[in-house]
């Protein structure tokens, strides 16, 4: 059905969305790793099953403790960004459409009735919508409610509601008059039109990401939900109980956040959908910011299901007898040495490292002097794969690069033929001290790998180290490290959302000052891509710009893992998904 | 006395005063950018530049101090830029549980260290003290974190009996009116929700207390011994005063005075090692929300959050100081 | 007034002494069983640390991650960590970094606190009331943060921790020393010689500071042990010192603690050298307390 049609559009509407958001081609929804990873890659994707299929007819009520990575930022998932709210948002809105349970690119209809019909121009979308659903507060899901989401988002001032709706801005190239819908026209109950100023090929799946849930008009009203004082909004500081806040249509209800402490949701009892009516009572989210707590909680009993684990825990779990490893299958995210070549950024660190990083053979020699299957074994449980490109082989036109495998001896090779001298082949490593991510589950560990095998083939690296959000983004941003650990999780599981927003885009006619790579041919290439419409000519030319980067090795990538979580043993019909977008109406607890 | 505690409350002023300035230039002169806080790597210059308009970062800084200041002043302590949650009702959720905490490992220390220190100073030298010395330097030399893991190993993994993490059972249902579990479960008559709770805190206030608990029990015995070498306590010897009578009323009287110091200081030790039990036991208390504060770059969270630390640590000090005159009437207050 | 002074104080008090404080001291300390075996303790540490070279079986820097998480074995007597370097050798090595931190971290805050303390409890009044609130504002912002301000600060790296460390340690020992000062002005022996003219430094330093000194004494030998362990608190929220290749015992610790099921002897050798140094100072400490006080004298 519209999929074929959705696949040409989506890379018809990339141009046109790049055009509108002028040179901040950054302003395509990137993805921070602990964003929401929604996750559609094209057309890929066996659905990857994580904990037991239900065995036998599931047994109905029961808490489920679930052990979260963080806590909650907002009770109002127009407001969040990150990973931790929107796990728990996602068992309470939905959106018109979404992902396929247990994949991360099959787009379905939600509350949408089916996939919208689109204008041959490719900029009026028109949903019809299910009927007979409710609220969580009891007001009826209509067109109006939809169109109430829509223009409440778009209305957004500037200043907090703004910053913190990162999704719509980035997704629609900003609010009020500079978003890409022109209006959204409800003509009657069951109909949604959304008229778009240009075509963008990213909407459909743009929007299955929990940021745009439907909420309840009334209880938005009702709890002051557009103040932009956000420590005197209500509704998104979620403290009344079900039916003031995150009041969406999901099979759980919002019915109370201890922030730091718990997020309790409850059993919708009138779901919409008698299939997809909730086994468990209740569920109970609890953060906890540190993996050994979390796995020790598991443990002794104190949770049920731990969202993420420590691959290095993996053994352990495996071996305990009440407990299962979720394998997520999949992997929608890359790690990578990020290198930058630009010896004049201003406050460079290290500009003799950003110079020798401009010399080809140097960087194709670490290429060479990283062994890889080596840091899987020993750093992600050998749940991860050598990255042989710099996006996952789940997205859209992925094409096997062949990429350098270990050779120490090629190394040394092709230091010799750089013509550096052995003294002057010192360069600075940065890690993050003070976070673990799905695609570097043990930076220090992994930093102290890589440095060993570049030392051993000629190198010598210092270590150096920034906590997260307190040097490393803002430094590794603007250029300021030669040399790197980063990576991505996939907002989408296109070749832009990784190649172009992720890595390697212009701001205008420069490169982005993060890496400094400067390919004219490359950047000439993924622009004409999102212009094409011709598929052929599409996967052409992406393909093409997966080569240019091949050929230069600007950065070398690492891995594409895929993050396991645990559970008890007595937690059934758990679906997993590589990007995390998982819903718990289909578990039960066989105990 | 009463002169002097008002002297002293006003003397804390400009000293909190000072602190302001300083805590408001250090966070200003971390690394990073608050709003990278916010937007992570999705941070491009235009979206930077307009989250620090929002923060009011744009404004030259004398106006963000004045502004932050005149806040202040107003009981308005600012708000975190990751959650939006007001730092005062943020601190008045999580304080509780750091006094709750707090007490419960004051508990093990004291009500473990002081008679450690008494039995050990008996015989110095002897095989009890010699025991209760390692003892005493087992709890020093592990870090809160090994010996945090190591206990919820052994009793919550392991054994089963206590449960590893939090502060209550997220299964049972409790109203929240003071935020300390234990007091709430009281008031509402829940017993099964004040064992639960008491279950909770006892691993966390072992992990938390065994430094104290160590510091205690050395200085208890260090000075029991010094005072049992004064002549005063020799000239009650000699008079023939019981031993029990030469203990409590010359020997403890006397040695008190610098485990009352020690205690004193130790709060402010607690506070700093609650920063990880909080994080080992995922406990929800303010010590792990201020390094997170620090860690996500939440400008006002920092600030005021430490301002209010400095504000409750001086009227510890404060108790503690009185409590010193209490014990020595020869301290005088001029 | 600096930490060097304080060794001036100690000299001033061997006058009341009819022999050489020290020498007797020494010789008190000899006939002290346990301070002996904290001696021995230490010793074997600081032997270890000088010949770290020739003793190591391997390279403490470099390993092959093939041999990653090998449980001890007669090759590697402690087996090896998870990049495959042995973990003797790492042990042997962090001897020289660990006991360096320990030492310089709390030499920074007797130099700092001994000089609040001295003044403010020498000098009383105004002066004490000024370094008090002082002292009770870096009080008040606990050790790891005020650390974590200084790491800011000044960038990571072995002697910024340190200094952090030992900073946080100050205003306890200022507190500590100003206390014991405070008792001792009212006392029969310095009421005697503020009678017979002395001047107030004098006074300070000769007759109160030795005297004062007690606790301080038993509180840095503490501190000794407890620098170690608060960089390894420091490496556990993400501001360990610098280059995590260079063996260190606390930073060794927190990168093993996530190892207590699957390799708990990662934990437990450099745990137990921290414990065991720790308990060497500390018997130390007592011994020399005990020999520094004249009123012990059996």
């Amino acid at each position: 059905m519209a999929r074929s049609r959705l696949f040409t559009l989506l890379a018809v509407a990339g141009l046109a969305f790049s055009a509108c958001s002028g040179a901040a081609v950054t302003q395509a929804p990137s993805s921070a790793a602990p964003a929401v990873s929604t996750a559609p890659a094209a057309g890929s994707a066996a659905p990857s099953p994580g904990a037991s299929t239900a065995a036998g007819a599931p047994k109905e009520g029961g808490t489920l403790v679930v052990g979260l990575d963080g806590d909650m930022v907002y009770a109002d998932p127009s407001l969040i960004s990150d990973s931790n709210s929107s796990y728990v948002d996602a068992q309470v809105v939905q959106g018109l459409v979404g992902l396929k349970p247990g994949t991360v690119s099959d787009v379905i209809p939600v509350l949408a009735a089916a996939m919208p019909t689109v204008s041959a121009d490719g900029k009026t979308y028109t949903f019809t919508l299910r009927t007979g659903i409710k609220f969580h507060d009891g007001t009826p899901f209509n067109a109006a409610a939809v169109k109430y989401n829509y223009d409440r988002w778009k209305n957004f001032p500037a200043g907090p509601l703004q910053d913190n709706a990162y999704y719509y801005g980035a997704v629609f190239g900003g609010f009020g008059a500079s978003s890409n819908i022109a209006s959204v026209d409800a003509p009657n109950d069951t109909t949604v039109i959304f008229h778009l100023k240009q075509p963008q090929s990213n909407f459909l799946i743009s929007q299955t990401i929990q940021p745009f849930g439907i909420q309840s008009p009334a209880a938005l009203a009702a709890g002051d939900a557009n103040n932009p004082q956000l420590d005197k909004n209500p509704y998104a500081q979620g403290q009344g109980g079900v039916g003031k806040s995150m009041v969406g249509t999901g099979p759980f209800m919002f019915k109370e956040w201890v922030p730091n402490d718990h997020v309790t949701l409850v059993k919708n009892p009138n779901y919409w959908d008698p299939a997809g009516m909730a086994h468990l009572d209740q569920i109970v989210f609890k953060p906890f910011k540190d993996q050994t707590a979390k796995l020790q909680a598991l443990q002794s009993g104190d949770i049920d299901f731990a969202q993420t684990v420590s691959p290095s825990d993996v053994q352990t779990i495996q071996s305990s007898g009440n407990l299962q490893v979720i394998d997520r299958g999949q992997s929608c995210n890359i790690g990578q040495i990020s290198m930058n070549q630009d010896p004049n950024t201003k406050g460079a660190d290290d500009p003799a490292g950003h110079k020798l990083l401009q010399n080809k053979d140097i960087r194709m020699a670490i290429a060479y002097a990283v062994n890889k299957q080596a840091y899987i074994q020993a750093f992600y449980a050998g749940l991860a794969k050598p990255a042989d490109n710099w996006m996952p082989p789940s997205t859209q036109y992925y094409k096997p690069e062949n990429l350098p495998t270990y050779d120490p001896t090629k190394a040394k090779q092709l230091i010799q033929q750089s013509g550096v001298p052995a003294n002057q082949l010192t360069i600075d490593l940065y890690y993050p001290s003070d976070v673990v991510r799905p695609y570097m589950p043990d930076p220090k560990g992994l930093a102290q790998a890589i440095a060993q095998d570049l030392q051993a083939v000629g190198f010598t690296i210092n270590l150096k180290s920034e906590g997260w959000r307190t040097g490393y983004i803002s430094d590794e941003e603007v250029g300021k490290f030669p040399m790197w650990l980063l990576g991505w999780t996939c907002d989408w599981a296109g070749p832009d959302n990784f190649l172009l927003t992720a890595f390697f885009h212009y701001n205008g006619n420069t490169p982005s000052p993060e890496f400094a790579y400067r390919n004219d041919e490359l950047n000439q290439t993924m622009t004409a891509a999102l212009a094409a419409t011709d598929p052929t000519q599409i996967q052409a030319l992406w393909q093409k710009a997966q080569d240019l980067i091949a050929a230069d090795m600007p950065t070398v990538p690492l891995v594409n893992s895929a993050p396991p979580g645990a559970a008890a043993k007595y937690v059934m019909g758990f679906v997993g998904a590589g990007n995390l977008t998982e819903e718990f109406n289909s578990v039960w607890l066989n105990k | 006395m009463l002169r002097y505690i008002v002297r002293r409350v006003l003397g804390a002023i400009p000293v909190l005063f000072g602190l302001s300035v300083i805590l408001f230039a250090f966070v200003r002169l971390l690394p990073g950018d608050p709003a990278i806080a916010i937007l992570g790597q999705h941070a491009t210059p235009a979206l930077i530049q307009q989250v620090h308009q929002s923060l009011g970062l744009d404004k030259p800084i004398y106006i963000q101090y004045i502004q932050y200041i005149n806040g202040l002043l107003h009981g308005d302590f600012g708000y975190s830029i990751i959650n939006g949650r007001s730092v005062l009702s943020d601190f008045a959720h999580r304080f509780p549980g750091t006094v709750e905490l707090t007490i419960g490992a004051l508990i093990v220390a004291v009500g473990i260290g002081i008679p450690l220190g008494r039995l050990a100073a008996r015989h110095p030298n002897g095989w009890i003290d010699g025991t209760v010395t390692v003892i005493s330097l087992f709890g020093i030399s592990i870090p809160i974190f090994v010996l945090g893991y190591s206990l919820v190993f052994i009793f919550a993994v392991q054994l089963h009996w206590l449960p590893a993490a939090g502060q209550l059972d997220p299964r049972i249902d409790l109203t929240p009116h003071t935020n300390m579990v234990l007091i709430d479960a009281i008031i509402d008559g829940q017993p099964a929700a004040f064992v639960d709770g008491l279950r909770h805190l006892v691993l966390p206030a072992i992990a938390l207390g065994s430094i104290p608990l160590a510091i205690i029990t050395r200085i208890t015995r260090a000075s029991v011994i010094d005072v049992s070498n004064e002549d005063y306590v020799r000239t009650a010897r000699a008079k023939g005063l019981s031993e029990r009578r030469v203990n409590d009323r010359h020997i403890m009287r006397n040695a008190w005075l610098p485990v009352t110091t020690i205690i004193g200081l130790e709060v402010g030790g607690l506070l700093a090692g609650a920063v990880i039990t909080e994080t080992v036991f995922s406990w929800n208390g303010v010590g792990s929300w201020v390094v997170d504060a620090i860690q996500d770059h939440d400008y006002f969270v920092i600030q005021s959050s430490i301002l209010i630390f400095a504000v409750i640590f001086l009227m510890v000090n404060l108790v503690v100081d009185i409590g010193y005159a209490y014990l020595n009437p020869r301290i005088r207050y001029g | 007034m600096t930490a060097g002074s304080t060794t001036v104080a100690v000299r001033a008090a061997s006058t009341r002494a009819s022999r050489g404080l020290w020498r007797d001291a020494f010789q008190r300390l000899l006939r002290n069983g346990p301070a002996l075996v904290g001696l021995f303790c230490i010793a074997v540490f600081v032997v270890g640390a000088i010949f770290a070279p020739f003793i190591a079986p391997y390279d403490p820097v470099v390993g092959k991650i093939v041999d990653r998480m090998q449980p001890p074995s007669a090759a590697h007597l402690m087996g090896t960590d998870l990049l495959g370097r042995d973990e003797f050798s790492r042990v042997l090595y962090g001897a020289r970094l660990s006991l360096q931190v320990g030492v310089i971290a709390v030499v920074f805050g007797l130099f700092f606190g001994v000089s609040i303390g001295a003044i403010a409890g020498g000098a009383g009044g105004k002066v004490d009331a000024v370094l008090m609130r002082i002292t009770d504002v870096l009080l008040a912002v606990p050790g790891i943060l005020l650390a974590i301000g200084i790491v800011a600060w000044l960038g990571r790296g072995q002697l910024q921790i340190m200094l952090a460390v030992g900073v946080s340690y100050a205003p306890i020992f200022a507190r500590l020393l100003r206390g014991s000062l405070l008792a001792l002005r009212e006392s029969d022996f310095v009421i005697a010689a503020r009678s017979m003219g002395a001047s107030a430094p004098r006074i300070l330093l000769r007759h109160m500071l030795p005297n004062a000194l007690t606790p301080l004494i038993v509180q840095a030998t503490l501190a000794l042990a407890t620098a170690i362990i608060d960089v390894a608190g420091l490496g556990f929220l993400g501001l360990g010192p610098g280059d995590p290749r260079i063996a260190e015992w606390g930073e060794m610790l927190t990168d093993s603690a996530r190892f207590l099921q699957s390799a708990p002897y990662l934990i437990f050798f450099p745990g137990a050298a921290i414990t065991i140094s720790a308990i060497g100072f500390n018997l130390l400490g007592d011994g020399l307390r005990e020999s520094l006080d004249p009123r012990l004298k059996r």
